[in-house]
């Protein structure tokens, strides 16, 4: 595909801005009534998903050309998707988050790149990972861990850890009560340490296409290699790149989230949570399992119009607006935990305010993914709750680095912690 | 004056006299003569006539007693447009509920002409015979019913205005696409609408203008359907306070028709024939009551105000008050015959004293007890009788706004007091504007202090009237220059 | 064009640096607006580009930037949201104002049921936060995320609600206005102090100049504070919001009745229209779901309701034949929301709407009171969160006809719009949906007397012929409505964007008194004629 594919898509917009707010049936207050990280930032029309539709049909139309402010544009924007759930409450013909996606991709292939990505690509190549690592200390996480490696040994199930949990030392720990918890319960679960490479899903939202498909190719040969059936992971970025990305290039594995897994364990009576966690929490949906972790549907397609005008696709064509993401298995997992109190915010489930670690930003422009970080806590506190869970290394990451910096009084949470905590 | 044609000319002294003073401390000034127009033809050609001489006119639509000072001329040499003879009621619309008027029609002679049609139409607090729907309306006087309230200007739609200019202009949807009435009854419009026509809304221009910027020839006003049952109920308190807040809650749901407050003075005046009466009815009463009919309009009525009566009811006991039929002997039907007509013949102000000051504003509901204490205090100073003081309180814009009068009757042939009057007049409404009371329609010695305050306000009629009256033709010196 | 350095450095002065951009990217997005299509070279998607675009936050700052306007001669267009090309540049050389920035609700009175609020503030976020007092605001026709600002002061403010909580018009109380000639007027009670309250006065109530019956749409100067009169909500402090994105519903509680009301024939409908007038129910009453064509419409509401499909499946919905019975069903209908202030008040209600359906031969269409339905019929009709489905088929729309006026008057030009429609759907070039594919209010002010019927044509907004047809269909209206002795619809206010100033001014000749006026009052307020002809004025000849 390319962004001239995506014409209509970009001649359709209607300009009615619901792309800058949460879809308005959900709406509860004017403080959490927004949706778009980008637009409340930077404010002008452009930053908008109807902005940047625009933009596209400009940019097709040879209106205008590349300067620092198209790139801007194009890059400062978490890539979150909350546009593209509002977008779809009245539409079935815009794909919003691919134009967005598609202009970084030709922006990228002519050569106009961001100067801050560069070091991550570069390291990326080298070292394979997004940490700007050494790609040999991928492993060093589990040292010690009595868990198989699957280098050599074969497992049903791999435990992909992710680059944030691999070199995080603050989340390594997360990681290893994971892979813990899921042997413990029975699981025939195994990890790839060095060999583990990145899932290739955070840059390919930075608009590195081609990547994609190098890091995809190293991880499925490896998890073939080792008779994997099943990957799990702890990382909602990692999720949505095994669950969306790769099937859509043609590798097809079982892929569930850890969150999921255990709420399936808990059910089972494999997990039994018996301490008592005394504690108000608040759950944010990562982006990446939410309202972007529907599962791919194969489809293939094509255009025609029917009652005169309605443009359509034969066959139907899968739908993705968050209506499937995985919202219900951390919630139950959450409420399954003795003495915690779980407590929602106004913005949840696939209109969810994004932490504000994606889509390149946190590389880029780390003050404004600081400050969607500290809409989410404000929000977070509103609730009255003591900390903020979620299920995700980045979101959390960035949470707590703005907890930090901005001297905030909450607390952050993986849900793996608590499970851990409950145990 | 040939201009004019055959028009009915005044120059009669006694008469061109009656037309020089009112019932306020306006300054008497005899105008030149009145000229009694029969159509909108007429008043144009009056207008002509006054821009090419430079001639004042004044237009008066109502008949005496007039009270704001708005119909006595503010210069010399003015001439009376009296509109009086414009007196037919154009058109009434069952259908639609809309009835088409002239100026001098007045709520005693259009609501039996409507009641027989089945409709009436929400009137303001027992209006003198004479009393101009049209005028009444253009000048914002509230009415009764709150609920209908739609806007302050409701239930008035759409206008014929002749400009200070001379020019004719329909507003509202009579001013759209059919050029004619006829043309817009044969395809079924009614005037309903009464926006614009384009980007103004010139029917607002002329309210409260005291006939400064164009003259009203005819106007289309909506009507209510003629209620089957209608029944009246009191909520008496002793203080004013606790009733406020019953009353919000009422007003917030829009039960009743019919809803307002008046004090034990007030309420005595409105229901006495003398002065004895007045005073013996005004110690029985409580001092303050909400007013409140419950009328059953079309299908099911004795349900809707057997319902709303019950609602009421249940509203009513949670602020620790009661929903009664009848206080001090004083029934709901006695009450409703009165306030749902005009005024017997001797307006009812003047009929405790003989003569009548009012004071009036608006705001809203929860400020009204501050103003009524320094009425009081005000009036204290100045050794007036503070139970005579008549307060009405008129809720408005379903609720938003509150009209608050308060009346100061007076014997006009005792010096002192009337000198008293005046000076509790001015006193009164310097310190109830400086409290913040919206003095939004500024007859008299208001026009300065309101408008000084207001430089914005002021600077944009100016330019109004600069625009529809270039000469400064109509009505001069009324509105604050 | 571009702005001269002087200029944009008093305008940066102004805003700072990070609230003005004159950058072609940023200026494009400004410049694409839904409908530029029918009346741009080419069809373009893009209206004339703004010089630079600033972004106020606060009336000061708006003030300054309309005196250096006047200074430099520069023509300023603000708009709030941004919804359509009535709000872009006309022309070339405008500095496009866009209001986001003042997007608060100032204060929510209560007891005196108002709220205070600024350019940005949209009727969703109103709603929700009225919501909590007991009270609601109207939301207009353009839905939840329309700024109530602009429909009470600059656009048409009627709403599915207007019956009972009144046309934004109406529900103006006072207002902040930074006029062209770079003065404020605040009219009503707020000039005096007073609080914020009251719409009229003091004397001649300014207010007029305000509005109309349409609105100055951005071509006459800056609205940026008003107050507007709220109604009661006897319901839940939020929605309760169940269901599946995007079908969304609302189990409200039980004073609250969604009701599809359907007839016979049209005389049916349109006496249902008088009745419920002159009864006085109803809290939402409108024609909504035909809007998608009598013919399609009903299937595409079942497809929403299931969130497995998708609008490539419509015709599968088409062939069912429960959806066959309840198109049929529902022909000739609208929608009724009863919502009582007690439930003495909904059970009267209810009985007042059985008599009236007896009267008229009316019955309530089965499948919307299906629970999940109704459910989903409240929440829609009331908060009107979902109102951009009017785009939902092709990307492109425009509404026809809607002249308002009494029931008997709309029912003169139902028929024709039906009629002028019929062609251009079945030679494929507008949706063929129905040839009654008509949304409007049954009350579009408070009490209810006049409603109006919208007449939807979908064109597919990325296929040039479908486009030009759409105009060509407009222009078929009008031509038909003159013939038969209707005014021009909202047809005629669309395609007047894309007419030279000659063939406006020859539309304006024809009401010359109202555009004479508009001029002397224009000529008075805007002497640098920093406006646009959204604020339409006859020539001095």
């Amino acid at each position: 595909m390319a962004l001239e594919d995506y014409r209509d898509d970009c001649t359709n917009c209607s300009r009615c801005s619901y792309c800058k707010w949460i879809p308005f049936d959900h709406i509860k207050s004017a403080r959490f009534a927004r949706a778009c990280p980008s637009m409340e930032y930077c404010n002008f029309q452009a930053y908008s998903l109807g902005g940047r539709l625009s933009v596209g049909l400009s940019l097709l139309e040879g209106r205008i050309g590349y300067n620092d402010e198209l790139k801007d544009i194009v890059w400062k924007c978490q890539m979150g998707g909350a546009c593209d759930v509002s977008d779809k409450i009245c539409r079935y013909n815009i794909e919003g988050l691919e134009v967005m996606r598609e202009m970084r991709f030709k922006l990228v292939e002519d050569g106009q790149t961001l100067p801050q990505h560069k070091p991550y690509i570069d390291n990326l190549h080298k070292e394979e990972n997004m940490m700007m690592e050494p790609g040999v200390n991928r492993g060093k996480w589990a040292d010690g861990l009595d868990v198989k490696n699957l280098a050599e040994e074969k497992a049903a199930v791999v435990f992909h850890a992710g680059c944030r949990y691999s070199y995080a030392e603050g989340l390594q720990k997360t990681a290893r009560m994971a892979v813990m918890m899921l042997r413990d319960a029975g699981v025939d679960i195994g990890i790839m340490g060095e060999n583990e490479s990145c899932c290739g899903g955070r840059v390919y939202q930075w608009g590195y296409r081609k990547e994609l498909n190098g890091c995809a190719r190293k991880n499925t040969r490896v998890w073939a290699d080792a008779g994997v059936k099943t990957v799990v992971t702890p990382c909602a970025e990692c999720y949505y790149t095994f669950k969306r990305l790769y099937p859509e290039i043609g590798f097809t594995f079982e892929v569930i989230h850890v969150v999921e897994y255990i709420n399936r364990l808990i059910k089972e009576g494999k997990i039994k949570l018996t301490r008592s966690v005394p504690l108000t929490v608040t759950y944010h949906d990562p982006c990446h399992l939410g309202r972007l972790g529907e599962p791919y549907v194969p489809w293939q397609g094509t255009r025609e119009k029917i009652y005169g005008q309605i443009p359509v696709w034969k066959p139907s064509k899968p739908r993705y607006n968050g209506a499937w993401g995985v919202y219900d298995a951390p919630r139950n997992v959450l409420k399954s935990i003795p003495g915690l109190a779980l407590v929602e915010m106004e913005r949840i489930r696939e209109y969810a305010w994004c932490c504000g670690a994606g889509g390149g930003v946190l590389e880029a422009y780390p003050d404004f993914a600081a400050w969607t970080a500290a809409e989410r806590l404000a929000e977070a506190k509103a609730t009255g709750a003591e900390a903020i869970v979620s299920a995700c290394p980045w979101c959390e990451r960035n949470f707590a680095d703005t907890v930090k910096s901005q001297d905030e009084k909450i607390e952050v949470y993986d849900i793996i912690d608590l499970v851990q905590m409950a145990l | 004056m040939e201009m004019i044609g055959k028009q009915k000319i005044i120059k009669e002294h006694k008469i061109l006299d009656s037309y020089s003073h009112d019932n306020s401390f306006t300054l008497p000034m005899q105008p030149r003569l009145v000229v009694q127009p029969r159509n909108a033809d007429d008043v144009q050609k009056i207008v002509t006539w006054a821009n090419r001489t430079k001639t004042p006119l004044v237009p008066v639509s109502s008949g005496e007693p007039h009270f704001h000072g708005d119909t006595v001329p503010s210069v010399p040499e003015a001439v009376i447009i009296d509109l009086r003879r414009m007196d037919k009621i154009i058109r009434i619309d069952r259908r639609n509920r809309m009835v088409l008027i002239e100026p001098g029609v007045t709520y005693a002679q259009l609501q039996p002409a409507l009641a027989e049609e089945g409709l009436r139409l929400s009137t303001p607090l027992l209006p003198r015979q004479s009393k101009s729907v049209i005028a009444s309306l253009l000048e914002r006087e509230p009415t009764l019913v709150p609920k209908y309230n739609h806007t302050l200007l409701e239930p008035l739609r759409c206008l014929e205005i002749v400009w200070g200019n001379g020019e004719i202009l329909r507003t509202g949807d009579a001013g759209g696409y059919y050029p004619t009435l006829e043309q817009q009854w044969e395809m079924g419009l009614a005037q309903v609408f009464s926006g614009g026509p384009g980007q103004v809304d010139y029917y607002r221009l002329v309210s409260g203008a005291q006939g400064s910027i164009g003259i009203v020839t005819w106007a289309s006003v909506k009507c209510e359907v003629l209620p089957k049952v209608h029944r009246f109920f009191f909520i008496p308190a002793d203080n004013l306070k606790g009733l406020v807040e019953c009353a919000y809650r009422l007003l917030k749901v829009r039960l009743g028709d019919e809803f307002l407050v008046l004090n034990s003075a007030s309420l005595a005046a409105i229901l006495s024939r003398d002065a004895d009466g007045i005073q013996a009815l005004k110690n029985k009463l409580p001092p303050w009551v909400i007013i409140m009919g419950i009328a059953g309009r079309d299908l099911f009525p004795e349900e809707k105000v057997d319902f709303q009566e019950k609602d009421t009811r249940d509203i009513v006991h949670q602020f620790g008050l009661e929903l009664l039929p009848a206080v001090s002997g004083i029934g709901g039907g006695q009450v409703m015959s009165t306030i749902l007509n005009p005024s017997p013949v001797t307006y009812w102000k003047l009929t405790y004293k003989g003569a009548c000051q009012d004071i009036f504003f608006m705001s809203t509901l929860d400020k009204i007890s501050e103003f009524v204490n320094t009425v009081f205090a005000a009036a204290n100073a100045l050794r007036y009788p503070v139970s005579d003081i008549g307060i009405y309180l008129q809720p408005q814009h379903q609720g938003t706004a509150c009209h608050c009068e308060f009346n100061l009757p007076y014997n006009s042939g005792n010096k002192i007091e009337s000198d008293h009057v005046r000076e509790l007049l001015d006193t009164c409404s310097e310190a109830l504007i400086e409290q913040g009371a919206y003095f939004s329609r500024p007859y008299g010695i208001w026009a300065d202090m309101v408008y000084n305050r207001d430089a914005g306000n002021k600077e944009m009629i100016k330019t109004i009237k600069g625009i529809f009256d270039p000469n400064n033709i109509l009505n001069p010196g009324k509105l604050c220059f | 064009m571009a702005l001269s350095r002087d200029a944009y450095r008093a305008l940066e002065d102004i805003v700072g640096p990070g609230y003005i951009s004159e950058d072609p990217a940023v200026m494009d997005s400004y410049a694409y607006q839904w409908l530029a299509e029918t009346v741009r070279p080419n069809q373009s998607k893009f209206m004339p580009r703004p010089e630079a675009a600033l972004l106020p936050g606060s009336t000061k700052e708006v003030q300054a930037i309309v005196r250096t306007c006047n200074k430099y001669k520069i023509k300023v267009k603000p708009y709030s949201t941004g919804w359509y090309f009535y709000g872009a540049p006309l022309t070339e050389g405008v500095i496009q104002l866009d209001m986001r920035r003042m997007d608060r609700i100032l204060e929510i009175d209560e007891k005196n049921m108002f709220a205070v609020i600024e350019p940005y503030a949209i009727a969703g976020v109103l709603q929700a936060e009225v919501m909590k007092r007991g009270l609601n605001c109207t939301v207009t026709g353009a839905g939840a995320s329309c700024s109530t600002l602009v429909g009470a002061t600059c656009y048409h403010g009627s709403g599915g609600t207007s019956i009972y909580t009144g046309e934004l018009r109406e529900n103006l109380l006072g207002a902040e206005w930074v006029m062209p000639n770079g003065e404020i007027l605040r009219t009503g009670s707020i000039g005096s102090g007073c609080g914020w309250f009251c719409a009229e006065g003091p004397g001649p109530s300014m207010r007029g100049i305000v509005r109309g019956a349409l609105g100055a749409r951005g071509g006459l100067g800056v609205y940026t504070k008003c107050a507007v009169k709220l109604s009661p909500w006897p319901g839940p402090v939020e929605f309760p919001v169940e269901g599946t994105a995007p079908a969304y519903r609302s189990p409200l509680p039980g004073n609250f009745r969604a009701y599809t009301l359907a007839f016979k024939d049209w005389d049916s409908l349109f006496e249902a229209y008088y009745r419920l007038y002159d009864n006085e129910i109803g809290y939402y009453a409108h024609r909504q779901w035909t809007m998608l064509g009598a013919d399609l419409g009903p299937a595409f509401w079942m497809l929403y309701q299931d969130p497995t499909k998708s609008l490539d499946d419509i015709e599968e919905f088409v062939q069912k034949q429960e959806v066959k019975e309840f198109t049929e069903e529902m022909r000739r209908s609208f929608q009724l929301v009863l919502v009582g202030m007690s439930q003495r008040d909904i059970e009267y209600q209810d009985k007042v709407l059985e008599r009236i359906l007896e009267e008229t031969g009316g019955w309530k269409v089965k499948k919307w009171l299906e629970p999940e339905m109704e459910q989903f019929a409240l929440l829609y009709l009331l908060r009107l969160g979902k109102k951009n489905l009017n785009f939902v088929y092709t990307g492109g729309w425009v509404g026809n006809f809607m002249q308002v006026g009494t029931p008997d008057f709309v029912k003169k030009y139902r028929p024709l719009a039906e009629d002028a429609t019929r062609e251009y759907q079945e030679k494929g070039l507008l949706v063929d949906c129905g040839s009654d594919s008509m949304m409007g209010c049954v009350g579009s002010i408070s009490g209810g007397g006049n409603c109006g019927l919208e007449q939807f044509g979908f064109y597919d907004v990325a296929d040039k012929v479908s486009t030009a047809a759409a105009v060509e269909w407009m222009k078929h209206c009008i031509q038909e409505e003159a013939m038969h002795n209707i005014p021009p619809g909202k047809e005629g206010m669309y395609l007047a964007v894309g007419k030279t100033h000659e063939e406006l001014q020859q539309d304006l000749a024809k009401q010359p008194a109202t555009h004479t006026w508009q001029r002397k009052i224009k000529q008075a307020l805007d002497p640098n004629d920093l406006g646009d002809r959204m604020y339409p004025t006859l020539d001095e000849r």
